[in-house]
């Protein structure tokens, strides 16, 4: 039974490893949908959680996958959903980057590179308007991701650290303000 | 190491270094910026790798699936110290990340009784949406220079986020059309 769960686990993080185009933000969108609606290990308000502690982790945005991982099952799920998650990419980036390095000048190497990016950004985007839904912020939502997005636009080497405690701060404020939201809820 | 000497680096690092290094960039990394930490280490003070060797690695990772970054340190590793060396630096860079995760998990799970800390992690959510907007914009931005790339973000995303199809056929169907797309602009 616990192995079936792991093997599950590696089973749902293994392709998305694999088409993560643009890194993991944009396989969000899918692993929301596999972990919550598909296997119904966790509910959508335990995956907004585990995401806003995977973005305040240090490392690759896609520790959330870590993260997952031990919310199922612990120390094996975290070490399964990890590998499952971080291995057979890396390994095609290994065996790619041997065999194209010496191609990287020649012209199908740079169409394949404009022809994915777009994929990557439709991706990236998929994700955040996942994230919102998920979220349920309404207005607050819209305005801290707004506002936080802005101060990364202009201030690029500020750090990130402060401005996610600064999203926690206004969102705290305003909840604790009734007249300022008053249909305000957050699960 | 049978490395061409167009990619022999300026010095050759021991593995332990190599881990030491990604270990620290892993474990200090919070909140992106990670290639720049990268180039910072590697390129401007340990002079390990040229700027172009970074930049070529860089393309090739940003690319392929995966994380930009981890696939970033194992096309470093491999360039330095070949197989071992992207498992060295796959490793010393996931490490610390995967420890700090789960100790950082426990820890908002302690406070939990907090009654206003799940509204305080939105609103942190919230914020770290922020970044992924940026990343959004940016994206885009790029993709003006050929409006039909910017039709291919708009149907993904629509397809994806909007209607929740699944995500793999989706970039299994998509990738064959946007690189013809690609292919046909030159």
């Amino acid at each position: 039974m616990r192995d079936n769960l792991l093997i599950n686990l590696a089973l749902v993080f293994i392709p998305f490893s694999l088409t993560s185009i643009g890194g993991g933000a944009a396989i969000i969108a899918g692993l929301q949908n596999e972990t919550v609606n598909v296997h119904g290990w966790l509910t959508e308000a335990e995956f907004i959680h585990l995401f806003a502690v995977s973005r305040s982790a240090p490392g690759p945005g896609t520790m959330l996958a870590t993260a997952i991982g031990w919310k199922v099952a612990g120390w094996a799920g975290a070490l399964a959903a990890s590998l499952a998650f971080f291995l057979p990419s890396s390994l095609l980036c290994y065996a790619v980057f041997r065999m194209t390095n010496t191609h990287r000048e020649k012209e199908w190497h740079l169409i394949m590179r404009e022809g994915l990016a777009p994929i990557g950004t439709g991706l990236i985007i998929a994700g955040v308007v996942s994230l919102f839904r998920v979220a349920e912020g309404g207005i607050l939502a819209l305005a801290i991701a707004s506002l936080s997005c802005a101060l990364f636009y202009w201030k690029p080497r500020f750090p990130v650290l402060i401005v996610l405690a600064l999203g926690g701060i206004a969102a705290v404020i305003v909840s604790s303000w009734p007249k300022f939201l008053p249909a305000f809820d957050i699960g | 190491m049978s490395q061409s000497e167009a990619f022999r680096p300026l010095q050759r690092p021991s593995l332990p270094t190599l881990f030491m290094l990604c270990f620290k960039i892993g474990i200090l990394s919070f909140g992106g910026g990670l290639s720049g930490w990268i180039y910072q280490e590697f390129v401007l003070r340990k002079r390990l790798l040229n700027e172009d060797d970074f930049a070529s690695s860089m393309a090739i990772a940003q690319m392929l699936p995966g994380a930009n970054v981890v696939n970033l340190v194992i096309c470093i590793g491999e360039q330095l110290r070949g197989p071992l060396g992207s498992t060295t630096c796959f490793l010393g860079f996931l490490i610390g990340p995967f420890f700090a995760v789960i100790a950082l998990y426990n820890v908002f799970d302690l406070l939990a009784d907090v009654e206003l800390l799940p509204v305080a992690f939105n609103g942190i959510a919230f914020a770290a949406i922020g970044l992924l907007l940026l990343t959004c914009i940016e994206g885009t931005r790029r993709a003006m220079r050929f409006p039909p790339s910017v039709a291919v973000i708009g149907v993904t995303a629509f397809l994806i986020g909007v209607l929740q199809w699944p995500l793999i056929p989706v970039v299994l169907a998509m990738a064959p059309f946007s690189i013809a797309l690609a292919w046909k602009k030159r």
